[in-house]
C-alpha cells in the first residue's frame, strides 16, 4: 500500500512491478479504481503503469493493480489531499482567560484556512469579523493558522476543527478545548499548602519537646553534681 | 570529692584547700565562697573533660549521625528541587510559546534566567547564613519559590514570565541550595563524603518525579493550573527548612551552662579571666566580637562574607578547576536527546536514555559518597575527584565512535556514573579543602564564578553544532575541556598536598623547639603576678585555674 499526497491538479504516473520474473508466465494485470477498469494501461517487460490527470476531488482515492497468475497479487495506491494534525491531547484552559489554537499543515501550503466549531452535531464557520472580540483568526504564516478565542467561557468547550482548502479539495485537523473553572487547580494547591503547614507545624513542636527532654535531663545531671559536693 | 571534716565545731571546710587546718570562724563565709568556687570549678572542669578534642574549624563536635540524617533528607529534598525544577519546567515552554506567540529562544530564556539567578545568587544566600543561620534562609527560599510560582500562574505577558518564573523563584532556588549544602558540613564530619553523596542523590531523584509530574499536571490542569500547584509543591521546601536545626558553637555551650550559672552566683569574686579559663572557647570569641564592633567596613564585610579565601591556595585551585569544568558538564545532557534523534532514533526511545542516566545517576550517587568515605579515599579525595572529572571528559570523547542505539545506551549508563562522581563530590572536595568554618563563604563565591561558564556552555556546544552541523565536535570539545580541568586539578592538588604537608611539619617542629616552651613559662609567670593582687581567698581558685590552663593547652595541641 501506497500514500500519496498531491496538494494541486498534476499528471501523476502510478506503475507495478515485478521484481522476481517467476515462473508467473501468463499474467494478467488489471488497474482498477474502485470496482471500475482502467483501460489505457502501458506494458513495458516487467510493469504495467497507468498514466492520471488529477484535475479535482473527484480523481483522487484508491487506484489498485492485481496480477492475476497462478497467486494473485495486488498492490493499492492512495492518492490523496495533505493530512492536517490537528492536537491529540485537549488544551486545558480557564474561564475568563485566552485560548490558542494552532494547525499546521507540513510541506504543502493551503490556499485558504477555515475554523470550524462543533455545537451539537453541526459544525458552525467560525466568522472572525462578526465577533471580532471573542475570536481572532491569524495565518501566521503559509503553512499555519491560528485562532485565539477570548474571554473563555464554559460554552467554548468542546471540539473544534481547522480546515485547510487545497486545490483538489480540503483537510481537516480536530483539536479539543477543555475550559475549567479556576477552583479545579485550587483546591489540590490548598490541599498541598495545608500538608505543608501541619509538616511544618509537627517539626517544629518535636523540636521543642525534645529540647524540653534535654533540658531536663540537663538539670538532673546538674543537680547530681550538686549533690555529690 | 572530699569528706566532711566535722572535726571543726561543725563548721564546713572545704576538704582540700584549707588555709588554717583548724578552720575557725573567721574563715566560716571564706570557706562558704571557696565552696561555692568548688562547685563552679568542679562543674567547669567535667564540662572541659567531657568534650573531647576539637576540630580547630567548628568549634565543636559535629554530631555525625542522629538529628543529622534527618538534616541529610531535608537537603537532598532542596537540592533536588534547586537543581531538577529548572529542567521540569521546560515541559511546559511548548505550549507558552504557542499561547504568548513567541520564538523557541524567547522562552529559553526562561530556563536561563533561572539557571542564572540561582547560581548568581549564591553570595548572598552565603551572607544571610552567615548573619542567620541555615533555617531561616531555607524557608524564606521556599516561600519565594511558592510565590514566584503562584504570581506566574497569573502572568500576562512573557516578561512577567521572566521575572516570575526567571528571577523570584529562582532566587528561592538559590536561598534552598546554599544552606543545604552548608548544614551538612555543620552536622558531619566523619561521615560527610556519605551524607553529601545522598543529599545531592536528591536531584536525580527529584527529575525523576517531576518529569511525569508536570506531564500530568499539563495534561490536566493547562500550563496556569501546574504553575499553580508546583508553586504549593515548592513549598515543601520550608518542611525541608524546618529540618535543619541549628547547631554550633553557640548551642554547644549549653552544656557550660552548668558553669554559667555557678558563675553568676560568684560575679563579684570571680574575674574575667577565670570566666575565660572556663569556657574559652565560647566566651572568648563572644568578648571578642564585641571588641570589633569598633572596626572598620572592610572586616564588616569579611565577617559576612570571607573574601580572604582569594588567598588561599586550595579554594583558588578548586575554582578554577570547577570553572574550567563547567565549560563542558551540561552541554552532553542538553542535547544528547536531539543527537539520538539526529541519528535516526525515535523520540521515546531518546527520551528513554535521559532516564537511564538518571537512574544510573541516583545509584552513583551515595555509592561515591561511601567509596570516597573509606579510609584509604577519604585523605585523597581529592585525587579521585579528579579523576572522576576526566573520566568524564574521556566518556564523552569516546560518544562519537558509539554507533546505533545500544552504543548510545553504553554511553549513557558510563555518562550518568561519571556524572554521579563529579555531582557527589563537588561540594565535598570544597568543604575538604577550606574546612567547614569557611564553607559558607566559599561555596557562595565559587557558584557565582561558576555562573558564567554554566551559562555559556549549551550555547557554545549549539554553535558549534549549527557551524559543523555534526555533533561530534559538540562532544569532542566538552571532553577535551573535561579531561584538561581533570588533568589540571590532578596536577595542582599533588602539589598542594605536598605544600599541606610541609607546612604541618612546620608548625609541628615550631612547637616542638624549646624556645617556644620558655616564652610560655614567661607568659603564665607574668600572669600569676596579675592574679596575686587578688588576694588570699582567690588562691585555691587560682591554683586550680593553672590546673585548667594546662588541661586547655593541652587539648589545644591536639
Amino acid at each position: 500500500e501506497k500514500n500519496i499526497t498531491l496538494d494541486r491538479a498534476t499528471r501523476i504516473e502510478l506503475s507495478c512491478r515485478l521484481d522476481k520474473y517467476s515462473h508467473l508466465k501468463r499474467l494478467q494485470v488489471t488497474w482498477k479504481r474502485g470496482n471500475e477498469t482502467i483501460r489505457h494501461m502501458n506494458k513495458t517487460e516487467n510493469s504495467w503503469s497507468i498514466q492520471l490527470r488529477i484535475l479535482d476531488y473527484s480523481n483522487l482515492g484508491g487506484y489498485s493493480c492485481t496480477l492475476k497468475g497462478e497467486e494473485e497479487i495486488s498492490a493499492m495506491f492512495h492518492l490523496q489531499v495533505p493530512k492536517i494534525e490537528g492536537k491529540e491531547k485537549p488544551i486545558v484552559s480557564y474561564e475568563g482567560d485566552t485560548a490558542v489554537m494552532i494547525c499546521k499543515s507540513f510541506g504543502y501550503t493551503p490556499i485558504a484556512w477555515t475554523w470550524y466549531m462543533t455545537n451539537g452535531s453541526e459544525q458552525i464557520a467560525i466568522n472572525d469579523s462578526l465577533l471580532a472580540d471573542k475570536y481572532v483568526i491569524n495565518r501566521l504564516s503559509a503553512n499555519v493558522t491560528h485562532l485565539k478565542i477570548l474571554k473563555l467561557t464554559k460554552e467554548d468547550d468542546g471540539v473544534y476543527w481547522c480546515e485547510a482548502a487545497f486545490e483538489l479539495g480540503k483537510s481537516k485537523g480536530k483539536l479539543q478545548l477543555r475550559v475549567l473553572s479556576l477552583m479545579v487547580p485550587l483546591k489540590p494547591f490548598l490541599a498541598i499548602v495545608a500538608e505543608v503547614v501541619i509538616l511544618v507545624t509537627i517539626v517544629f513542636l518535636y523540636e521543642i519537646y525534645s529540647k524540653k527532654k534535654e533540658k531536663s535531663a540537663e538539670d538532673e545531671k546538674e543537680f547530681d553534681q550538686v549533690e555529690q559536693l | 570529692m572530699g569528706s566532711v571534716d566535722t572535726g571543726n565545731q561543725g563548721k564546713w571546710c572545704p576538704p582540700t584547700y584549707s588555709l588554717n587546718p583548724n578552720c575557725n570562724s573567721e574563715e566560716a563565709v571564706d570557706s562558704q565562697i571557696d565552696a561555692r568556687h568548688q562547685k563552679v570549678v568542679f562543674a567547669l572542669k567535667s564540662g572541659l573533660t567531657m568534650s573531647p578534642p576539637v576540630p580547630s574549624d567548628l568549634g565543636y563536635v559535629p554530631p555525625d549521625g542522629g538529628w543529622g540524617w534527618a538534616v541529610v533528607f531535608g537537603a537532598s529534598i532542596s537540592i533536588g528541587f534547586a537543581y531538577a525544577f529548572p529542567k521540569g519546567v521546560a515541559i511546559f515552554f511548548k505550549e507558552i510559546q504557542d499561547f504568548f506567540g513567541t520564538s523557541y529562544s524567547e522562552i529559553a530564556w526562561v530556563s536561563s534566567i533561572m539557571l542564572a539567578t540561582t547560581y548568581g545568587a549564591g553570595p548572598i544566600s552565603s551572607i544571610l547564613v552567615n548573619r542567620y543561620g541555615s533555617r531561616p534562609v531555607v524557608i524564606l527560599g521556599g516561600l519565594l519559590c511558592g510565590i514566584g510560582m503562584v504570581s506566574a500562574a497569573f502572568c500576562t505577558s512573557i516578561l512577567q514570565l521572566y521575572i516570575c518564573v526567571g528571577f523570584i523563584t529562582g532566587f528561592g532556588l538559590a536561598l534552598n541550595l546554599q544552606p543545604s549544602v552548608i548544614i551538612i558540613g555543620k552536622y558531619f564530619l566523619k561521615r560527610r563524603p556519605i551524607a553529601n553523596g545522598l543529599a545531592m542523590a536528591g536531584s536525580p531523584v527529584m527529575l525523576c518525579t517531576l518529569a511525569p509530574l508536570n506531564q500530568f499536571l499539563f495534561d490536566n490542569f493547562g500550563w496556569r493550573g501546574s504553575f499553580l500547584i508546583l508553586g504549593a509543591i515548592l513549598l515543601n521546601c520550608c518542611v525541608a527548612g524546618a529540618l535543619f536545626r541549628p547547631i554550633g558553637a553557640a548551642t554547644a555551650s549549653v552544656k557550660t551552662q552548668v558553669a554559667e550559672e555557678g558563675k553568676d552566683a560568684l560575679k563579684e569574686e570571680v574575674t574575667k579571666d577565670a570566666m575565660e579559663m572556663s569556657s574559652p572557647r565560647n566566651i572568648t570569641m563572644e568578648t571578642k566580637t564585641e571588641e570589633e564592633g569598633g572596626k572598620g567596613c572592610c572586616e564588616k564585610v569579611n565577617q559576612y562574607l570571607d573574601f580572604s579565601l582569594f588567598k588561599h591556595r586550595g579554594f583558588l585551585i578548586y575554582l578554577i578547576g570547577n570553572v574550567l569544568m563547567f565549560l563542558g558538564f551540561f552541554a552532553p545532557i542538553v542535547f544528547l536527546a536531539p543527537y539520538a534523534k539526529h541519528i535516526g532514533i525515535d523520540e521515546y526511545s531518546a527520551a528513554f536514555l535521559l532516564s537511564i542516566l538518571a537512574i544510573v545517576d541516583m545509584i552513583a550517587r551515595p555509592t561515591t559518597g561511601i567509596i570516597a568515605n573509606s579510609k584509604w579515599v577519604r585523605p585523597r579525595i581529592q585525587y579521585f575527584f579528579s579523576f572522576s572529572i576526566a573520566f568524564n571528559g574521556a566518556c564523552h570523547l569516546l560518544c562519537p565512535l558509539a554507533s546505533g542505539y545500544t552504543g548510545l545506551v553504553v554511553y549513557s549508563i558510563f555518562f550518568g556514573l561519571a556524572f554521579g562522581m563529579v555531582c557527589a563530590m563537588l561540594f565535598e572536595t570544597l568543604m575538604d579543602l577550606v574546612g567547614a568554618a569557611r564553607f559558607t563563604s566559599a561555596v557562595g563565591l565559587v557558584t557565582i564564578a561558576e555562573c558564567c561558564t554554566i551559562l555559556l556552555g549549551p550555547p557554545i556546544g549549539g554553535t558549534l553544532i549549527d557551524t559543523f552541523g555534526d555533533y561530534k565536535y559538540m562532544f569532542i570539545k566538552c571532553g577535551a575541556v573535561m579531561v584538561l580541568a581533570g588533568t589540571f586539578l590532578f596536577i595542582m592538588n599533588y602539589y598542594n598536598y605536598h605544600a599541606l604537608a610541609k607546612e604541618e611539619k612546620e608548625r609541628k617542629a615550631k612547637e616542638e623547639d624549646p624556645k617556644s616552651v620558655r616564652t610560655e613559662n614567661e607568659g603564665r609567670n607574668n600572669w600569676n603576678k596579675e592574679t596575686a593582687q587578688e588576694g588570699p581567698e582567690l588562691e585555691p581558685l587560682r591554683e586550680e585555674r593553672e590546673g585548667l590552663k594546662k588541661e586547655v593547652n593541652g587539648t589545644n595541641e591536639v
